[in-house]
């Protein structure tokens, strides 16, 4: 299955590479890609934090003089702290002054005009830092994917890029759109909106497809792995038994994890019991001796049985090669007409419209032209597909109902357990019964010690 | 039905096509159509396919009786006879939550092709006695991309019963092998003399005797009339009362008092059979819930280890019905060990005790007392230590009235905990096997 998996590895990055080529692109047009971007957001930041400082060192100092001297913080003390904390540290860039202010009311008009800019600068500066940095988690997500063949990345590389084309659509920049939805099928094949659609809907399938041959060829991998770390820890852990024994100081469970504790946590128990439990020697003992007997077992299954090692391993359910490449050609290539097909004919109602012969009214009516119409088609028809599926489903559940008869036998074991349940219940009713007559007999009698009551009555009798 | 995984795609499909319809672009709608499609169009497919009619599970296992702590292998199969492809077949074995995994993986994940089938096995451990079930073996399928499931649980259920541990025993063999002699071993013979072949010694004629066991040799040598005495060993029948009331389950998990008992049962049984001593096992609570009568049969020892097995700590301890089954039962003199811990009242207790003497029989207690099961002390906080104490010293006064008032039948009560529950049984039975007690 390694071929099958690198092979849709390949094709899950090329496809990745041109859905990113074409968002790039797409975006290039408005020059949404300014490369000083994340530079500038960051100044920006720093310019908003330097305001908020003055600001706060402002109130938090005339708090203060207030409550030693009585009094205002002096005009030049409040002038300096913004020439020290904005101006200067900032070399006086962004704000257009030659040099430090010494008036305090223009500092505090400088302070407001300066503020509302780095506002705003800093909300056109996020968009554009926000592009870069969904590019890269995208393509981080991306990597982690191949590594990792987990859905969490491939979902979350496809929509980190796709996010930078609504954050676009948001701005108002030139993405990829249709200004008139194409009727002939052909058009719509070949414009660039469906194109990347279909690049993109082409990466969450080939990356997906990868998952699946990964998944589904790994398992028998991994049990392989697993029990050869399992067999080799025993074999060292009885090593390890024997130094324990002969009293030598055991370096604990290093090395039960080092060898795939996590897959083997029976035997890091057993160790540990040996290792920590010094108190209990019994329980050493057992440990001990679990681990041995299993060493034991497991000798003589393989030994006594030449399929034990594969069936441990489960080695015959790896699936053909062959078969999962032909039905991943044929699957996609079924997925991507069907979507393809269905998807445009959801888009362009053009067909039903004339299918149906709506009124005038109707057919000529603006909300034709409108994208929500979509909504008519989308959510009846994928719920039509919902609902086939449950029915199919229902119809399949009733085919696996099973009927267990129970023999004569059984029927007759099963009537007599229940007649001396039955004889033991009714038993203990009345022999509880008489517990609770003993008991009030007892309660009436209180004050002398109801074993001394209890040994005069036995010998009474 | 949907999983995680068609929950993001359908996450992303809302949001592609809700963003087109709010910025007016059909290229994001347009994806947002093909994410909701591509999720739902194969749909119908994969319910058509994953039928679990077609998937036939097969569980085979090495032995269906095994030794609490014993290793049991399980083969499971996983057949499709129907003709359809299952993409992706998760199957999960399961088995009982006290087991331990020790070798393999109860699980599979792989595609399965029809009309093949696939087999894994795995290795389990048993810790704990009783009856259990293997299964049931729940079967995923998902299809290719992940995006829907569905899951069946197949019923078929694979029944077990784990005896209780056999360690004591072969620790006990392994120990006796070492010749290691000590207040656990060695073993007693109750001997009777007069019939039997074995020679026990001489002692002076008396009118009546046999001539035939005149030793004249020694009567020429020391001028007087000498006999030969011999003697037979005899075998005792002991009667083993386990009481599975709900207070004997307190304790550590593994390690209660009705394990211990347990434990001490079986080990109790394992001496006698070995010296060809009668051991009955009754197991006890407000009802009998068994009773295997004394035999040396071979197969005693399976009858004793599955009665003991299927213990419960339930319900209270009803002394006088259960002596009364089992004197009913057994009619020759035996030997009565009671492992109880004597939490019920006293004047059923001593009822049933008085009824076992006056059958002509022994008896003896062995009385796991409570707080020694329980957590140590050393564990415990002031407040709860100070606790602990009291309610120890009050059971502890209990306990003295509970031994003298036996006392007065003959009968002893032997108080241990959890280190010398199983020293002390041996220990009783050696005894009772010196003394003679009970003997047929």
């Amino acid at each position: 299955m390694k071929a099958v998996t690198w092979i849709l590895r390949i094709l899950s990055t090329a496809t990745f590479a041109y859905m990113a080529y074409l968002v790039y692109v797409a975006l290039d047009e408005s020059s949404a890609w300014g490369w000083s971007a994340p530079y500038d957001f960051v100044v920006t930041v720093f310019h908003l934090l330097s305001l908020l400082a003055f600001f706060l060192s402002v109130l938090i100092m005339n708090g203060l003089t207030a409550a030693i001297f009585g009094g205002q913080l002096p005009d030049q003390m409040v002038a300096w702290l913004y020439n020290t904390l904005v101006l200067k540290y900032w070399n006086m860039q962004p704000y257009g002054v030659d040099g430090p202010i010494s008036d305090v009311n223009l500092v505090f008009e400088s302070f407001q005009m300066d503020l509302i800019g780095v506002m705003l600068s800093l909300w056109d500066n996020t968009f554009s830092f926000l592009f870069f940095l969904l590019a890269g988690l995208g393509v981080a997500l991306f990597l982690q994917s191949l590594v990792r063949m987990d859905h969490k990345f491939s979902g979350g590389a496809f929509l980190s890029i796709q996010s930078i084309l609504i954050i676009g659509a948001f701005r108002g920049l030139t993405v990829p759109n249709f200004t008139i939805f194409p009727t002939d099928i052909i058009v719509f094949l070949t414009s660039s909106p469906q194109i990347l659609a279909l690049v993109s809907f082409a990466y969450l399938e080939f990356s997906y497809q990868m998952i699946y041959s990964h998944s589904v060829g790994r398992p028998v991998e991994d049990r392989e792995e697993t029990l050869k770390t399992q067999l080799l820890a025993l074999r060292q852990a009885t090593r390890k038994q024997d130094a324990i024994e002969s009293g030598e100081k055991v370096r604990t469970t290093a090395m039960s994890r080092a060898s795939g504790a996590t897959a083997f946590s029976f035997l890091r128990e057993a160790i540990e019991r040996k290792v920590f439990g010094t108190t209990e020697a019994l329980e050493n003992l057992d440990a001990v001796s679990d681990v041995r007997r299993l060493q034991h077992f497991v000798d003589e299954l393989l030994l006594s049985n030449p399929n034990a090692r594969e069936e441990l391993t489960a080695k015959a359910a790896a699936p053909s090669e062959s078969y999962v490449i032909g039905s991943t050609i044929t699957g996609s290539a079924m997925r991507f007409l069907g979507v393809v097909i269905i998807s445009f004919l959801m888009m362009s109602p053009a067909l039903f419209v004339s299918m149906l012969s709506l009124p005038p009214g109707v057919e000529y009516s603006a909300e034709l032209l409108e994208l929500e119409f979509i909504l008519i088609f989308l959510l009846p028809i994928s719920l039509l597909f919902v609902f086939v599926s449950v029915i199919i489903g229902w119809f399949s559940q009733r085919e696996e109902v099973e009927v267990v008869e129970l023999t004569k036998e059984e029927k007759e074991a099963i009537k007599k357990r229940r007649e001396e349940l039955k004889k033991k219940k009714k038993a203990a009713v009345k022999a509880r019964r008489a517990r609770k007559k003993a008991k009030k007999k007892r309660k009436a009698e209180e004050g002398q010690d109801e074993w001394d009551k209890a040994l005069e009555d036995t010998y009474k009798r | 039905m949907i999983t995680q995984r068609g929950f993001v795609v359908l996450f992303g499909g809302v949001l592609l096509l809700t963003s087109g319809f709010v910025f007016i672009n059909a290229y994001l709608a347009l994806l947002g159509v093909y994410l909701i499609v591509g999720l739902v169009v194969t749909l119908p497919f994969f319910a058509m396919t994953a039928n679990i009619a077609g998937i036939e599970v097969d569980r085979e296992i090495d032995k269906v009786k095994l030794f609490s702590g014993d290793f049991l292998r399980v083969r499971v199969t996983i057949k499709n006879t129907s003709r359809r492809h299952f993409d992706f077949i998760e199957v999960w074995d399961r088995y009982p939550e006290t087991w331990i995994l020790a070798i393999g993986e109860n699980f599979i994940a792989s595609r399965i092709e029809p009309g093949s089938s696939m087999t894994f096995s795995y290795i389990l451990q048993a810790r704990m006695r009783g009856r259990y079930f293997l299964g049931p073996t729940e079967v995923i399928m998902r299809d290719r991309l992940g995006m829907h499931y569905f899951t069946r649980v197949l019923k078929e259920k694979t029944e077990v019963l784990v005896y209780p541990t056999w360690k004591d025993v072969r620790r006990l063999e392994a120990m006796g092998k070492q010749r290691q002699l000590g207040l656990m071993f060695g073993s007693h013979r109750t001997k009777t003399i007069g019939m039997g072949t074995d020679f026990a010694g001489f002692r002076e004629y008396v009118p009546g005797d046999p001539f035939r066991l005149i030793d004249w040799k020694s009567s020429a040598k020391r001028g007087d009339m000498v006999i030969k005495q011999f003697e037979m060993e005899k075998n005792i029948q002991v009667v083993c009362m386990v009481d599975s009331s709900g207070s004997m389950g307190n304790g550590y998990p593994e390690n209660t008092k009705l394990e211990y008992a347990i434990r001490a049962a079986v080990l109790l049984t394992h001496m006698g059979m070995e010296r060809r001593d009668l051991v009955g096992t009754c197991v006890f609570s407000d009802v009998v819930h068994s009773y295997v009568p004394p035999s040396t049969h071979p197969n005693h020892m399976y009858g004793v280890l599955e009665s003991l097995a299927m213990a419960e700590p339930s319900g209270w301890s009803d002394y006088e019905s259960a002596v009364e089954y089992v004197t009913q039962q057994t009619r020759k003199r035996s030997l009565f060990i009671w492992l109880t811990d004597l939490e019920e009242s006293p004047a059923p207790l001593l009822n049933a005790m008085k009824t076992v003497v006056a059958n002509g029989h022994k008896a003896m207690v062995i009385s796991p007392f409570g707080p020694w099961f329980e957590v140590p002390v050393g564990q415990f906080g002031p407040v709860e230590k100070v606790l602990a104490e009291a309610v120890s010293e009050e059971l502890w006064e209990r306990r003295s009235k509970i031994s003298r008032a036996l006392a007065r039948f003959g009968i002893a009560v032997v108080n241990v905990g959890p280190e010398d529950f199983l020293p002390t049984i041996i220990k009783q039975y050696e005894e009772a096997k010196r003394m003679g007690v009970a003997m047929f």
